[in-house]
């Protein structure tokens, strides 16, 4: 992205970002569409009605106002990292202005949708794509700065430091908690009762992702995850508290507290993925089938009336066995790594996850129901109130499934204090050291075989304990949810968020469960579409959406002069191509 | 050398007849080389000669085609994990760092042995756990003050210039406690004011009591530090003695030199320089 930057003279960089900035304002005024379609006009504002409600969360025209006036604004305001800003608002800008010009065409019957017709002119997504790419081209031109650093210590005395840190810490977990409502509930439920989720959503992305990327350039989101850092105990409640406040948010409906209870479930299985892979550095391609396991243990336990056990132990009771059971097999499916290495047990953790998926779609043993699933699992029940009834607290009325959704943020709490526990202790430092260098590993006397058991113990311990959870929170438990494609999923998420961190797993595994609901409508190309943004989130950022200290510091790249790796890069680049330049023009001349 | 670290010492290490064949080659044939408690040896050799391969035996990272290792009379299993629980530890010839862990927690790795925090209490934090925690720690960064990398601790270990990771890799074997410590080529590619560092490093390493063997190349290095050398060539002990002997031996100089000292001091001089020169350019 960086090599835009030879394409516009520094000098010109002041009028590219102003007018990308204006083009916004212009595009956010302009119609996009120049008909309805049949359920109504494309996404809500998107025609000449703009004004009835410009300002919903949803509306991506008042994003684009907001982004354009940002730009203006900060091209003649010092500000620190100020070319990242504007970079990061053209980006989200453009792609507003992509998502909206692609949906409109494909939607509307060609080109002529989003720029004239029937005597309307609708050049909004045009204009928008357009002030992106001339905001880009702006901001990178005269070259990419340093993430500006902010001091971590506000105010003189030690108590006053304290305290403006914990104001600040609550002001950005309440922004986090905005936004993740925002998330959420942004284009609605989508499916056949509303189709425009998906692009709404998309663009509602490209929002939250520039604004993000602004935040992360002017050194704010440093700044906060500093001081997070420094007041650990503090960010925890205060995250706590967040999480638990988000039934009482606009994503507190019964169909939005299920989406977020699922995600937790995945979100609780992938930092035990993460275990494996991130700490531990093997490569686990069935790790879905502990969640299989620890899942149908908790169905088997819990008096379903399907189940052939016909046991009824209370939730707590049945969850730990499952966590136990899970462990015992992820002891098992890791012993031969005692042999094996590298693609190899890649191999190994392939096959057990296709033997579970195959006997438990056979039946053997008669404990996963084989095809018929093992139907009604009654709901867990503690003090005396089943889960999935509606609950009110503190005289507000709470929708149903609000219940599996704290239970959930519980235990991915408990998870969280595992992992972090873990990693920072005398077995985590073994994990790390056998990823990176086995040998050496067992020079320092680490018994190999036997961490790497451990590992494979405790990652599936996790994910027993989640399956548990997710069993009940379903009432069923059936073979499908456990296929292969779960754990290539899973893998994903850890990989994209950012190996061995937690809020990398917890952000890749919601991204990963979220886009498919959000994308229904789409489809044939919901996979297709996904598989894209993998694609493109890998190429641009190799160390995950949330890497850790030392990826961070391993994908920095300074060469030994200090410049990034990029910049060199690209230099080699345009020298290479004005040698190829001139190499067959010299010929011709002399033929001339 | 004073007389009194001459005088007559316990015997820590003890390799017997170690012979090491890999398919048709023998790498190692009848190696005896023994290690007195609080002595420094050193291990010559051209090339090939079979050093590292002796070095890999004595930490069971291979198991000898015949021939027994010893420590202060016991066999030493051939699994490199035990072999450092019995006391041995090492360096690796091409550096082998944790390079994505910071150089504290590098150091504490080299604390797994010692440390007894099991996955329940690490689960918890409880307050033994913490305790323990610090104490390794402490620990830790007293290596490190000792190696000379105090305030490097929070660098993250691919970071560090080279001869920093060398000192980094001999504070991680301090710190698993050894009673020998093994150096696998510890001045490779060091400048002279390194490898003078290095040399101070060692002798103070075998002033707290751990006998040391070293691989060098570096034959001023070698003769200058070590109480004893071996000559190892093709797979078998040529010489073993005092630096003066070996030095003046003349099978060592034809067979590990192939040419008269003076010539190969010349050599080795120019060699020295040429690296110094390689250096100074990187």
């Amino acid at each position: 992205m960086s090599k835009l930057s030879a394409w516009v003279p520094a000098a010109l960089a002041r009028p590219f970002t102003a007018v990308g900035g204006v083009l916004f304002l212009l595009a956010a005024m302009l119609p996009w569409a120049t008909f309805l379609l049949n359920d109504g006009a494309y996404p809500e504002k998107a025609t000449l009605q703009f004004f009835d409600a410009p300002f919903e969360l949803t509306g991506f025209r008042w994003h684009l106002l907001l982004f354009g006036a940002a730009a203006i604004v900060i091209t003649f305001v010092p500000l620190p990292g100020k070319a990242r800003v504007l970079r990061a608002l053209g980006w989200g800008g453009l792609i507003i202005g992509l998502v909206g010009a692609i949906f409109i065409a494909s939607e509307g019957g060609g080109l002529g949708a989003i720029t004239a017709a029937d005597g309307n002119t609708a050049l909004g997504s045009i204009v928008a794509l357009l002030g992106g790419i001339v905001l880009v081209l702006g901001a990178t031109a005269t070259g990419i700065e340093d993430l500006p650093h902010w001091p971590t210590r506000l105010g003189s005395s030690p108590i006053q430091q304290r305290l403006t840190a914990y104001v600040v810490l609550i002001v950005a977990f309440a922004g986090v908690l905005w936004l993740v409502s925002a998330t959420l509930t942004a284009g609605g439920i989508g499916g056949a009762a509303f189709p425009y989720a998906g692009p709404i959503f998309l663009a509602y992305l490209g929002f939250a992702g520039g604004l993000l990327a602004a935040l992360h350039g002017v050194g704010l989101a440093r700044w906060i995850s500093q001081l997070s850092e420094e007041h650990r105990a503090f960010s925890i409640v205060v995250l706590l508290a967040c999480a638990c406040a988000l039934p009482f948010t606009e994503a507190g409906s019964q169909y939005w507290m299920q989406v977020a209870a699922t995600i937790g479930v995945y979100a609780a299985t992938a930092i035990g993925l993460n275990i494996v892979v991130g700490l531990a550095g093997l490569l686990d391609l069935g790790y879905v089938a502990f969640l299989g396991i620890g899942a149908f243990v908790a169905a088997n336990l819990s008096g379903a009336a399907a189940s052939s056990l016909g046991w009824d132990l209370p939730f707590p009771l049945a969850a730990l066995i499952a966590a136990v059971v899970a462990g015992i097999f992820g002891a098992i499916v890791g012993s031969p790594t005692l042999r094996v290495r590298g693609d190899y047990l890649a191999i190994v953790t392939l096959a057990f996850g296709e033997i579970f998926y195959r006997s438990s779609q056979n039946n053997i043993g008669d404990l996963t129901g084989g095809s018929n699933s093992i139907p009604g699992i009654p709901p867990v029940t503690m003090f005396g109130t089943p889960f999935n009834e509606p609950f009110t607290l503190f005289g507000t009325e709470l929708p149903t499934g609000v219940l599996y959704y704290f239970l959930i943020v519980v235990i991915v709490a408990i998870i969280m204090a595992v992992f972090a526990n873990l990693k920072n202790s005398r077995i985590g430092r073994a994990w790390i050291a056998v990823r990176e260098d086995e040998d050496a590993a067992r020079a320092m006397g680490i018994r190999t075989g036997q961490v790497k058991i451990l590992a494979f113990l405790v990652g599936a311990m996790l994910a027993g304990l989640a399956g548990a959870v997710f069993v009940h929170k379903l009432g069923t438990a059936s073979y499908s949810s456990f296929q292969f494609l779960e754990s290539v999923t899973l893998l994903a998420a850890v990989i994209l968020g950012g190996m061995g961190t937690i809020p990398g797993a917890v952000l890749g595994a919601s991204l990963l469960f979220v886009l498919p609901e959000k994308l229904r409508e789409f489809d044939d190309y919901r996979l297709l579409v996904f598989g894209l943004a993998l694609v493109f989130i890998m190429r641009f950022r190799p160390q995950g959406l949330v890497p850790d200290r030392i990826r961070r510091a391993e994908f920095a790249g300074e060469t030994a002069e200090g410049k990034p790796i990029e910049e060199v890069e690209e230099q080699v680049v345009l020298e290479h191509e004005q040698a190829e330049h001139e190499a067959p023009s010299a010929p011709k001349e002399g033929k001339a | 050398m004073s007389a009194a670290q001459h005088r007559a010492a316990e015997t820590v290490l003890q390799a017997n007849g170690v012979t090491m064949i890999f398919g048709g080659l023998t790498a190692l044939n009848e190696v005896t080389i023994s290690l007195e408690e609080g002595r420094i040896v050193g291990l010559i050799g051209p090339n090939g000669a079979g050093k590292t391969t002796l070095f890999n035996c004595l930490t069971g990272l291979y198991t000898p085609t015949r021939g027994s290792v010893r420590m202060r009379g016991k066999e030493l299993p051939s699994d490199p994990a035990k072999v450092t629980a019995a006391g041995i530890a090492r360096t690796f010839q091409n550096i082998r760092l944790f390079p994505n862990m910071t150089v504290l927690e590098n150091v504490l790795v080299g604390r797994h042995l010692r440390m007894r925090q099991g996955p329940i209490a690490s689960v918890f934090h409880g307050p033994v756990f913490r305790k323990g925690e610090r104490d390794a720690k402490e620990k830790a960064r007293e290596l490190l003050t000792f190696v000379g990398l105090t305030s490097l601790e929070d660098e993250v270990a691919r970071n560090l210039p080279y001869g920093d990771q060398r000192r980094l890799e001999i504070a991680r074997a301090l710190a698993t406690e050894p009673d020998v410590l093994l150096l696998d080529e510890p001045t490779a590619g060091m400048n002279p004011q390194e490898t003078e560092a290095a040399r101070q490093l060692i002798f103070r390493i075998r002033d707290t009591g751990i006998s040391v063997v070293v691989i060098e190349h570096d034959t001023k290095f070698i003769f200058s530090l070590c109480d004893t050398v071996s000559v190892l060539v093709q797979g078998e002990v040529l010489v073993e003695g005092s630096p003066e002997t070996v030095r003046d031996d003349p099978r060592v100089i034809e067979a590990y030199l192939g040419k008269p000292r003076e010539e190969v001091e010349a050599e080795v001089a120019e060699a020295a320089e040429a690296l110094e020169h390689r250096e100074g350019n990187a």
